[in-house]
Protein backbone atom coordinates (compact mmCIF):
# COMPACT_ATOMS: atom_id res chain seq x y z
CA UNK A 1 0.00 0.00 0.00
CA UNK A 2 1.25 3.76 -0.63
CA UNK A 3 2.26 5.87 1.55
CA UNK A 4 -0.85 8.10 3.36
CA UNK A 5 -1.50 11.11 1.56
CA UNK A 6 -2.01 14.56 4.09
CA UNK A 7 -5.81 13.72 3.66
CA UNK A 8 -5.23 10.36 4.88
CA UNK A 9 -3.47 11.62 7.63
CA UNK A 10 -5.75 13.54 9.04
CA UNK A 11 -8.54 11.36 8.72
CA UNK A 12 -6.21 8.68 10.69
CA UNK A 13 -5.11 11.73 13.71
CA UNK A 14 -8.81 12.06 13.51
CA UNK A 15 -10.06 8.80 14.53
CA UNK A 16 -12.20 9.00 11.04
CA UNK A 17 -10.42 6.66 8.94
CA UNK A 18 -10.69 2.79 7.29
CA UNK A 19 -9.00 0.03 9.29
CA UNK A 20 -6.31 0.28 6.04
CA UNK A 21 -5.05 3.72 6.44
CA UNK A 22 -4.41 2.87 10.30
CA UNK A 23 -2.93 -0.33 9.70
CA UNK A 24 -0.60 1.52 7.19
CA UNK A 25 0.09 3.60 9.62
CA UNK A 26 1.13 1.41 12.71
CA UNK A 27 3.03 -0.72 10.04
CA UNK A 28 4.77 2.39 8.44
CA UNK A 29 7.09 4.54 10.26
CA UNK A 30 7.54 7.25 8.22
CA UNK A 31 3.45 7.64 8.34
CA UNK A 32 3.56 7.11 11.80
CA UNK A 33 5.21 9.63 12.21
CA UNK A 34 3.37 12.03 10.19
CA UNK A 35 0.45 10.84 12.20
CA UNK A 36 1.57 11.97 15.57
CA UNK A 37 3.02 15.03 14.45
CA UNK A 38 -1.02 15.67 13.38
CA UNK A 39 -2.74 14.09 16.63
CA UNK A 40 0.09 16.68 18.63
CA UNK A 41 -1.28 19.48 16.07
CA UNK A 42 -4.99 18.92 16.61
CA UNK A 43 -4.38 18.63 20.51
CA UNK A 44 -3.19 21.97 20.53
CA UNK A 45 -5.24 22.95 18.36
CA UNK A 46 -8.36 22.06 20.89
CA UNK A 47 -6.31 24.04 23.64
CA UNK A 48 -6.28 27.23 21.47
CA UNK A 49 -9.60 26.38 20.88
CA UNK A 50 -9.76 27.10 24.83
CA UNK A 51 -12.01 25.08 27.27
CA UNK A 52 -13.86 28.21 28.70
CA UNK A 53 -17.52 27.25 30.40
CA UNK A 54 -19.72 29.94 29.05
CA UNK A 55 -20.81 32.24 31.70
CA UNK A 56 -23.56 31.65 33.94
CA UNK A 57 -25.67 34.60 32.95
CA UNK A 58 -25.95 33.14 29.43
CA UNK A 59 -28.16 30.01 30.57
CA UNK A 60 -30.15 32.89 32.60
CA UNK A 61 -30.34 34.86 28.96
CA UNK A 62 -31.52 31.66 27.36
CA UNK A 63 -33.89 30.91 29.95
CA UNK A 64 -35.56 33.92 30.02
CA UNK A 65 -35.48 34.55 26.37
CA UNK A 66 -37.12 31.11 25.98
CA UNK A 67 -39.69 31.61 28.41
CA UNK A 68 -40.65 35.36 26.71
CA UNK A 69 -40.17 34.18 23.48
CA UNK A 70 -43.44 35.15 21.22
CA UNK A 71 -44.69 32.34 19.02
CA UNK A 72 -44.09 34.06 15.65
CA UNK A 73 -40.81 34.48 13.85
CA UNK A 74 -39.51 37.27 15.52
CA UNK A 75 -38.17 37.04 19.25
CA UNK A 76 -36.81 39.52 20.96
CA UNK A 77 -33.65 39.05 22.86
CA UNK A 78 -31.76 40.75 25.26
CA UNK A 79 -29.59 43.44 24.57
CA UNK A 80 -27.11 43.00 26.99
CA UNK A 81 -24.95 45.61 28.26
CA UNK A 82 -25.98 47.71 25.42
CA UNK A 83 -27.54 50.39 27.38
CA UNK A 84 -27.65 53.28 24.73
CA UNK A 85 -25.70 56.51 26.01
CA UNK A 86 -25.24 55.79 29.71
CA UNK A 87 -23.15 53.10 29.67
CA UNK A 88 -20.52 53.99 26.50
CA UNK A 89 -20.89 57.94 28.10
CA UNK A 90 -19.75 56.64 31.52
CA UNK A 91 -17.11 54.35 29.75
CA UNK A 92 -15.33 57.32 27.42
CA UNK A 93 -15.95 59.14 30.33
CA UNK A 94 -13.38 57.28 32.24
CA UNK A 95 -11.53 56.70 29.90
CA UNK A 96 -10.81 60.37 29.51
CA UNK A 97 -10.57 60.93 33.12
CA UNK A 98 -7.70 57.92 33.11
CA UNK A 99 -6.02 59.68 30.20
CA UNK A 100 -6.06 62.85 31.83
CA UNK A 101 -4.78 61.44 34.85
CA UNK A 102 -1.62 59.62 32.98
CA UNK A 103 -0.61 62.11 30.18
CA UNK A 104 -1.94 65.56 31.52
CA UNK A 105 -1.05 65.59 35.87
CA UNK A 106 1.34 63.29 36.01
CA UNK A 107 4.09 63.81 32.77
CA UNK A 108 4.16 67.04 35.02
CA UNK A 109 5.67 65.92 37.55
CA UNK A 110 8.91 67.80 37.44
CA UNK A 111 12.05 66.22 38.18
CA UNK A 112 11.32 63.46 40.97
CA UNK A 113 15.25 62.39 41.43
CA UNK A 114 15.41 66.19 43.34
CA UNK A 115 11.72 66.40 44.53
CA UNK A 116 9.67 65.03 46.84
CA UNK A 117 6.75 63.25 46.00
CA UNK A 118 4.25 65.65 47.85
CA UNK A 119 6.47 68.54 45.67
CA UNK A 120 5.64 66.66 42.39
CA UNK A 121 2.24 66.59 43.77
CA UNK A 122 1.74 69.55 43.84
CA UNK A 123 3.23 70.93 40.75
CA UNK A 124 1.26 68.66 38.70
CA UNK A 125 -1.68 70.87 40.40
CA UNK A 126 -0.54 73.87 39.02
CA UNK A 127 0.24 72.58 36.00
CA UNK A 128 -2.88 70.78 35.39
CA UNK A 129 -4.42 73.40 32.68
CA UNK A 130 -1.35 74.69 31.10
CA UNK A 131 -1.28 72.32 28.12
CA UNK A 132 -1.51 74.12 24.86
CA UNK A 133 -2.91 72.81 20.81
CA UNK A 134 -4.44 69.76 19.84
CA UNK A 135 -2.80 66.57 21.64
CA UNK A 136 -3.56 63.21 20.07
CA UNK A 137 -3.52 60.34 22.74
CA UNK A 138 -3.83 56.73 21.72
CA UNK A 139 -3.76 54.07 24.81
CA UNK A 140 -4.49 50.59 25.78
CA UNK A 141 -7.59 51.03 28.97
CA UNK A 142 -8.65 48.07 31.02
CA UNK A 143 -11.35 48.93 33.26
CA UNK A 144 -12.66 46.49 36.16
CA UNK A 145 -16.50 46.62 35.06
CA UNK A 146 -16.30 47.56 31.54
CA UNK A 147 -16.39 45.01 29.09
CA UNK A 148 -14.07 42.42 28.13
CA UNK A 149 -11.22 44.73 27.82
CA UNK A 150 -8.45 45.94 27.05
CA UNK A 151 -9.84 48.58 25.20
CA UNK A 152 -7.91 50.87 22.58
CA UNK A 153 -8.75 54.43 23.05
CA UNK A 154 -8.08 57.30 21.09
CA UNK A 155 -8.51 60.90 21.82
CA UNK A 156 -8.20 63.87 20.74
CA UNK A 157 -8.76 67.22 22.47
CA UNK A 158 -8.01 70.81 21.78
CA UNK A 159 -6.79 72.39 25.20
CA UNK A 160 -7.47 75.95 23.60
CA UNK A 161 -11.12 75.24 23.47
CA UNK A 162 -11.85 72.52 25.70
CA UNK A 163 -15.69 71.96 24.43
CA UNK A 164 -13.63 71.02 21.39
CA UNK A 165 -13.11 67.08 21.36
CA UNK A 166 -13.16 63.42 20.25
CA UNK A 167 -12.84 60.31 21.52
CA UNK A 168 -13.22 56.31 20.59
CA UNK A 169 -13.47 53.53 22.02
CA UNK A 170 -12.17 50.37 20.64
CA UNK A 171 -12.02 46.34 21.70
CA UNK A 172 -9.42 44.38 22.31
CA UNK A 173 -10.18 42.92 18.34
CA UNK A 174 -10.07 46.53 17.18
CA UNK A 175 -13.96 46.76 16.50
CA UNK A 176 -14.84 49.90 17.27
CA UNK A 177 -17.35 49.87 20.01
CA UNK A 178 -18.48 54.15 20.91
CA UNK A 179 -17.28 57.47 20.22
CA UNK A 180 -18.68 60.83 20.47
CA UNK A 181 -17.00 63.72 19.27
CA UNK A 182 -18.06 67.72 20.14
CA UNK A 183 -17.34 70.72 17.84
CA UNK A 184 -18.57 74.01 18.43
CA UNK A 185 -17.81 75.64 15.61
CA UNK A 186 -19.88 73.15 13.43
CA UNK A 187 -22.06 73.62 16.01
CA UNK A 188 -22.48 69.84 16.56
CA UNK A 189 -22.18 66.95 18.82
CA UNK A 190 -21.72 63.22 17.22
CA UNK A 191 -22.38 60.07 19.46
CA UNK A 192 -21.96 57.03 17.90
CA UNK A 193 -22.50 53.43 19.35
CA UNK A 194 -22.18 50.24 17.74
CA UNK A 195 -24.98 47.44 17.78
CA UNK A 196 -25.00 44.23 16.11
CA UNK A 197 -22.14 45.10 14.01
CA UNK A 198 -23.60 48.64 12.92
CA UNK A 199 -22.49 51.78 13.81
CA UNK A 200 -25.45 54.17 14.69
CA UNK A 201 -24.24 57.78 14.64
CA UNK A 202 -26.40 60.44 16.31
CA UNK A 203 -25.73 63.67 14.54
CA UNK A 204 -27.18 66.44 17.00
CA UNK A 205 -26.95 70.17 16.11
CA UNK A 206 -26.06 72.16 19.22
CA UNK A 207 -27.75 74.90 19.17
CA UNK A 208 -26.99 76.59 22.68
CA UNK A 209 -23.65 76.54 24.19
CA UNK A 210 -22.07 73.31 24.10
CA UNK A 211 -22.09 70.44 26.39
CA UNK A 212 -19.40 70.51 28.95
CA UNK A 213 -16.05 68.78 27.62
CA UNK A 214 -15.55 65.07 29.27
CA UNK A 215 -11.60 66.51 29.56
CA UNK A 216 -13.05 69.26 31.29
CA UNK A 217 -14.69 66.73 33.65
CA UNK A 218 -12.07 64.31 33.85
CA UNK A 219 -9.55 67.17 34.81
CA UNK A 220 -11.46 67.99 37.47
CA UNK A 221 -11.84 64.49 38.66
CA UNK A 222 -8.05 64.41 38.31
CA UNK A 223 -7.59 67.29 40.95
CA UNK A 224 -9.94 65.44 43.16
CA UNK A 225 -7.67 62.41 42.58
CA UNK A 226 -4.30 64.58 42.93
CA UNK A 227 -5.37 66.20 46.18
CA UNK A 228 -5.52 62.71 47.68
CA UNK A 229 -2.24 61.43 46.11
CA UNK A 230 -0.86 64.26 48.19
CA UNK A 231 -2.41 63.61 51.53
CA UNK A 232 -0.82 60.45 51.17
CA UNK A 233 2.23 59.72 53.11
CA UNK A 234 5.14 57.82 52.02
CA UNK A 235 4.83 57.54 48.24
CA UNK A 236 7.48 55.60 46.64
CA UNK A 237 9.96 56.75 43.97
CA UNK A 238 12.45 54.52 42.62
CA UNK A 239 14.40 54.03 39.14
CA UNK A 240 14.34 51.69 36.60
CA UNK A 241 16.95 50.77 33.76
CA UNK A 242 15.01 48.68 31.25
CA UNK A 243 15.74 47.82 27.70
CA UNK A 244 13.46 50.86 26.68
CA UNK A 245 15.72 53.32 28.57
CA UNK A 246 15.62 54.40 32.30
CA UNK A 247 11.70 54.88 33.97
CA UNK A 248 10.74 56.96 36.73
CA UNK A 249 8.00 54.09 38.99
CA UNK A 250 5.99 57.08 41.23
CA UNK A 251 3.88 54.29 43.81
CA UNK A 252 1.46 55.17 46.26
CA UNK A 253 1.52 52.67 48.78
CA UNK A 254 -1.50 50.15 49.24
CA UNK A 255 -3.86 50.66 51.36
CA UNK A 256 -6.32 47.86 52.46
CA UNK A 257 -10.07 48.47 51.19
CA UNK A 258 -11.95 50.12 53.72
CA UNK A 259 -15.41 51.26 53.90
CA UNK A 260 -15.70 55.12 53.29
CA UNK A 261 -18.46 57.00 52.22
CA UNK A 262 -16.42 59.24 50.34
CA UNK A 263 -17.22 59.28 46.67
CA UNK A 264 -14.00 58.72 45.28
CA UNK A 265 -11.23 56.94 47.18
CA UNK A 266 -7.76 55.37 46.26
CA UNK A 267 -6.16 52.14 47.17
CA UNK A 268 -3.02 51.75 45.53
CA UNK A 269 -1.55 54.00 42.19
CA UNK A 270 1.27 53.13 40.16
CA UNK A 271 2.72 54.71 37.51
CA UNK A 272 5.70 53.99 35.46
CA UNK A 273 7.67 57.30 33.49
CA UNK A 274 9.65 57.81 30.75
CA UNK A 275 12.66 59.24 31.77
CA UNK A 276 13.26 60.82 28.63
CA UNK A 277 10.13 62.83 28.11
CA UNK A 278 8.48 62.23 31.73
CA UNK A 279 5.86 60.38 29.67
CA UNK A 280 3.89 58.20 31.60
CA UNK A 281 4.50 54.09 29.85
CA UNK A 282 1.85 52.65 31.98
CA UNK A 283 -0.22 53.51 34.64
CA UNK A 284 -2.58 51.37 37.45
CA UNK A 285 -4.50 52.04 40.06
CA UNK A 286 -7.71 50.72 42.24
CA UNK A 287 -10.42 52.55 45.00
CA UNK A 288 -13.51 53.31 45.29
CA UNK A 289 -15.76 55.69 43.00
CA UNK A 290 -19.18 56.62 43.81
CA UNK A 291 -18.60 53.78 46.63
CA UNK A 292 -18.24 51.31 44.27
CA UNK A 293 -15.22 49.60 44.06
CA UNK A 294 -13.20 50.34 40.47
CA UNK A 295 -9.71 49.07 38.80
CA UNK A 296 -7.97 50.54 35.84
CA UNK A 297 -4.53 49.67 33.64
CA UNK A 298 -3.43 51.46 31.12
CA UNK A 299 -0.50 51.48 28.54
CA UNK A 300 0.49 54.75 26.45
CA UNK A 301 0.80 53.98 22.68
CA UNK A 302 1.26 57.10 21.16
CA UNK A 303 1.00 60.59 22.17
CA UNK A 304 1.53 63.59 19.63
CA UNK A 305 0.52 67.27 20.20
CA UNK A 306 0.28 69.97 17.82
CA UNK A 307 -1.00 73.39 17.07
CA UNK A 308 -4.37 73.80 16.50
CA UNK A 309 -4.63 75.89 13.06
CA UNK A 310 -2.36 72.82 12.03
CA UNK A 311 -5.61 70.45 12.63
CA UNK A 312 -7.85 69.82 9.53
CA UNK A 313 -11.22 71.44 10.25
CA UNK A 314 -13.49 67.85 10.11
CA UNK A 315 -10.63 66.62 12.00
CA UNK A 316 -13.27 66.64 15.60
CA UNK A 317 -16.30 65.12 13.19
CA UNK A 318 -17.70 61.70 12.77
CA UNK A 319 -17.57 60.86 9.92
CA UNK A 320 -20.41 58.05 8.75
CA UNK A 321 -20.04 55.28 7.07
CA UNK A 322 -21.84 53.58 3.85
CA UNK A 323 -23.82 51.13 5.95
CA UNK A 324 -23.50 53.41 8.91
CA UNK A 325 -27.14 54.58 10.10
CA UNK A 326 -27.18 58.31 11.22
CA UNK A 327 -29.90 60.04 13.31
CA UNK A 328 -30.27 63.73 13.64
CA UNK A 329 -31.31 65.21 16.82
CA UNK A 330 -31.14 69.04 18.94
CA UNK A 331 -28.23 68.63 21.35
CA UNK A 332 -28.93 69.79 24.67
CA UNK A 333 -26.83 69.73 28.06
CA UNK A 334 -28.53 66.14 28.80
CA UNK A 335 -26.22 64.15 26.20
CA UNK A 336 -28.30 60.84 27.49
CA UNK A 337 -31.69 62.17 26.75
CA UNK A 338 -30.21 63.74 23.49
CA UNK A 339 -29.92 60.03 22.18
CA UNK A 340 -32.79 58.41 24.09
CA UNK A 341 -35.17 61.35 22.62
CA UNK A 342 -33.70 60.71 19.03
CA UNK A 343 -34.08 57.23 19.00
CA UNK A 344 -37.85 57.63 20.39
CA UNK A 345 -38.91 60.36 18.19
CA UNK A 346 -37.55 58.01 15.01
CA UNK A 347 -39.56 55.11 16.66
CA UNK A 348 -42.82 57.34 17.13
CA UNK A 349 -41.97 58.73 13.13
CA UNK A 350 -41.44 55.12 12.18
CA UNK A 351 -44.93 53.93 13.51
CA UNK A 352 -46.28 56.82 12.29
CA UNK A 353 -45.55 55.81 8.51
CA UNK B 1 -24.64 28.36 -1.01
CA UNK B 2 -26.96 30.10 0.78
CA UNK B 3 -29.74 26.66 0.70
CA UNK B 4 -26.48 24.90 1.91
CA UNK B 5 -26.54 27.42 4.62
CA UNK B 6 -30.34 27.48 5.11
CA UNK B 7 -30.46 23.63 5.68
CA UNK B 8 -33.01 22.49 8.68
CA UNK B 9 -33.56 19.48 10.27
CA UNK B 10 -35.86 17.32 8.55
CA UNK B 11 -39.10 18.11 10.31
CA UNK B 12 -40.51 14.32 9.69
CA UNK B 13 -38.12 12.28 11.77
CA UNK B 14 -39.11 12.88 15.41
CA UNK B 15 -42.38 13.60 16.94
CA UNK B 16 -43.78 17.14 17.51
CA UNK B 17 -43.07 18.88 20.98
CA UNK B 18 -45.61 19.52 22.77
CA UNK B 19 -45.42 23.79 23.23
CA UNK B 20 -45.07 23.01 27.18
CA UNK B 21 -42.07 21.11 26.45
CA UNK B 22 -40.43 22.70 24.21
CA UNK B 23 -38.78 25.89 26.74
CA UNK B 24 -37.87 22.68 29.01
CA UNK B 25 -36.34 20.50 26.09
CA UNK B 26 -34.10 24.01 24.68
CA UNK B 27 -32.88 23.77 28.17
CA UNK B 28 -31.92 20.66 28.33
CA UNK B 29 -30.18 20.61 24.94
CA UNK B 30 -28.47 24.00 26.18
CA UNK B 31 -26.93 22.07 29.63
CA UNK B 32 -25.78 19.23 26.66
CA UNK B 33 -24.82 21.46 23.64
CA UNK B 34 -24.55 24.95 24.94
CA UNK B 35 -20.62 24.50 26.27
CA UNK B 36 -18.90 23.74 23.18
CA UNK B 37 -21.53 25.79 21.24
CA UNK B 38 -20.28 28.86 22.91
CA UNK B 39 -16.26 28.11 22.83
CA UNK B 40 -17.36 28.02 18.89
CA UNK B 41 -18.57 30.88 18.64
CA UNK B 42 -16.15 32.31 21.14
CA UNK B 43 -13.46 31.28 18.92
CA UNK B 44 -14.68 32.06 15.75
CA UNK B 45 -15.81 35.55 16.56
CA UNK B 46 -12.93 36.41 19.43
CA UNK B 47 -15.38 37.80 21.88
CA UNK B 48 -17.38 36.74 24.51
CA UNK B 49 -20.43 38.82 24.66
CA UNK B 50 -21.14 38.19 20.61
CA UNK B 51 -20.63 34.88 21.06
CA UNK B 52 -23.24 34.89 23.82
CA UNK B 53 -25.70 36.43 21.64
CA UNK B 54 -25.30 33.94 19.14
CA UNK B 55 -25.66 30.96 21.39
CA UNK B 56 -28.89 32.44 22.32
CA UNK B 57 -30.08 33.02 19.30
CA UNK B 58 -29.12 29.49 18.38
CA UNK B 59 -31.06 28.35 20.80
CA UNK B 60 -34.19 30.61 20.13
CA UNK B 61 -34.28 29.23 16.72
CA UNK B 62 -33.92 25.76 18.14
CA UNK B 63 -37.25 26.45 20.32
CA UNK B 64 -38.87 28.21 17.18
CA UNK B 65 -38.08 24.81 15.71
CA UNK B 66 -39.80 22.33 18.28
CA UNK B 67 -42.76 24.72 18.58
CA UNK B 68 -43.31 23.85 15.07
CA UNK B 69 -43.03 20.33 15.78
CA UNK B 70 -39.21 19.85 14.66
CA UNK B 71 -37.50 16.14 15.13
CA UNK B 72 -34.14 16.57 16.67
CA UNK B 73 -31.97 14.24 13.85
CA UNK B 74 -28.79 14.95 13.64
CA UNK B 75 -29.09 18.15 16.00
CA UNK B 76 -25.46 18.53 16.90
CA UNK B 77 -24.66 19.49 13.39
CA UNK B 78 -27.86 21.59 13.38
CA UNK B 79 -26.88 23.73 15.93
CA UNK B 80 -23.17 24.07 14.82
CA UNK B 81 -24.80 25.26 11.80
CA UNK B 82 -26.86 27.63 12.74
CA UNK B 83 -24.25 29.04 15.22
CA UNK B 84 -21.86 28.75 12.44
CA UNK B 85 -24.06 31.14 10.59
CA UNK B 86 -24.82 33.40 12.87
CA UNK B 87 -21.24 34.19 13.45
CA UNK B 88 -20.81 34.63 9.72
CA UNK B 89 -23.38 37.49 10.14
CA UNK B 90 -21.58 38.69 12.63
CA UNK B 91 -17.85 39.04 11.52
CA UNK B 92 -19.17 40.23 7.90
CA UNK B 93 -20.84 43.20 10.02
CA UNK B 94 -17.44 44.48 11.53
CA UNK B 95 -15.15 44.61 8.71
CA UNK B 96 -15.03 48.18 9.07
CA UNK B 97 -13.21 50.51 11.46
CA UNK B 98 -14.35 54.24 11.86
CA UNK B 99 -12.21 56.41 9.61
CA UNK B 100 -9.78 58.38 12.56
CA UNK B 101 -6.28 58.73 10.66
CA UNK B 102 -4.48 57.36 8.20
CA UNK B 103 -1.77 56.11 9.64
CA UNK B 104 -4.07 54.03 11.92
CA UNK B 105 -1.93 51.39 14.02
CA UNK B 106 -4.29 48.12 13.72
CA UNK B 107 -2.35 46.14 16.43
CA UNK B 108 -4.60 43.91 17.49
CA UNK B 109 -4.20 43.05 21.53
CA UNK B 110 -5.26 39.18 22.50
CA UNK B 111 -7.37 38.78 25.49
CA UNK B 112 -4.75 39.66 28.31
CA UNK B 113 -5.36 36.10 30.45
CA UNK B 114 -4.14 34.00 27.80
CA UNK B 115 -1.17 32.26 27.88
CA UNK B 116 1.24 33.54 25.22
CA UNK B 117 1.61 30.32 23.37
CA UNK B 118 -2.39 30.21 23.08
CA UNK B 119 -2.64 33.63 22.36
CA UNK B 120 0.07 33.49 19.42
CA UNK B 121 -2.05 30.26 18.72
CA UNK B 122 -5.61 31.65 18.94
CA UNK B 123 -4.28 34.90 16.99
CA UNK B 124 -3.45 32.81 14.44
CA UNK B 125 -6.81 30.89 13.74
CA UNK B 126 -8.12 34.25 13.27
CA UNK B 127 -6.02 35.31 10.77
CA UNK B 128 -7.52 32.10 8.59
CA UNK B 129 -9.67 32.51 5.90
CA UNK B 130 -13.63 32.22 6.97
CA UNK B 131 -13.75 28.30 5.98
CA UNK B 132 -10.26 27.09 7.20
CA UNK B 133 -11.46 28.63 10.30
CA UNK B 134 -14.82 27.22 10.74
CA UNK B 135 -13.46 24.14 9.56
CA UNK B 136 -10.93 24.13 12.51
CA UNK B 137 -13.28 25.89 14.87
CA UNK B 138 -15.92 22.84 14.66
CA UNK B 139 -13.23 20.16 14.93
CA UNK B 140 -11.72 21.54 18.05
CA UNK B 141 -15.13 21.06 19.40
CA UNK B 142 -15.12 17.19 18.82
CA UNK B 143 -17.44 17.43 15.83
CA UNK B 144 -17.52 14.26 13.37
CA UNK B 145 -16.45 14.45 9.97
CA UNK B 146 -19.62 13.77 9.46
CA UNK B 147 -21.31 16.72 11.58
CA UNK B 148 -18.39 19.04 10.07
CA UNK B 149 -20.16 18.44 6.71
CA UNK B 150 -23.32 18.91 7.48
CA UNK B 151 -22.46 22.39 10.02
CA UNK B 152 -20.02 23.99 7.08
CA UNK B 153 -21.89 22.95 4.09
CA UNK B 154 -19.61 20.55 2.56
CA UNK B 155 -18.92 17.39 1.21
CA UNK B 156 -18.17 14.31 4.01
CA UNK B 157 -14.99 12.96 1.94
CA UNK B 158 -14.00 16.16 1.43
CA UNK B 159 -13.20 17.33 5.17
CA UNK B 160 -10.02 15.18 5.72
CA UNK B 161 -8.34 16.93 2.53
CA UNK B 162 -9.84 20.73 4.18
CA UNK B 163 -9.20 20.17 7.35
CA UNK B 164 -5.39 19.01 6.55
CA UNK B 165 -4.63 22.12 4.57
CA UNK B 166 -6.47 24.15 6.93
CA UNK B 167 -4.03 22.94 9.94
CA UNK B 168 -1.09 23.30 7.79
CA UNK B 169 -1.89 26.74 7.10
CA UNK B 170 -2.42 27.47 10.74
CA UNK B 171 0.95 25.81 11.67
CA UNK B 172 2.20 28.32 9.04
CA UNK B 173 0.72 31.57 10.56
CA UNK B 174 2.04 30.49 13.55
CA UNK B 175 5.88 29.43 12.87
CA UNK B 176 5.49 32.63 10.34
Amino acid sequence: MACLTDADVQAVADGEAPDALGTHAAACASCRGRVDLRRIEMTELVAAAGRASPPPRLEARVREAARSAPRGATALREVRGRAIGARAIAALATAAATGAVVFLVLPRFGAPTRLSAAEVLGRSLQTLSNARGVERLEYELAFAGFGDGPHRIEQLVDHDRPTRYRIANYRADGTLESAISQDPAAGRRWHLIRVDGRNYIFELAAGRTPFVSLPELAEAQVEAIIGMMEATANQNLSIVDTAEGRQYVVQMPAAPPHATKALLDLYQARAVIDANDFHIAEFSATGTLLRQPYAVTFKLIRRTLQPAAGVAPGAFALEPGPDDVVLHGEATNDPLFDVLGTVLREVGRTKDR
Amino acid sequence: MAGVWMKTIDEGEAAAAPLVEAEGEVLRLFREHGAPLYRFCRCTLARGDEAEDVVQDVFLKLLQHLRRGGGGANLRAWLFQVAANGCRDRLRGRDRWLPWRADRDRRIAGPAAEEPDRRGALAALGALGPRDRLLLSLRAQGLSYREIASAAGIRERSVGRLLARAVDRWKKRIEG
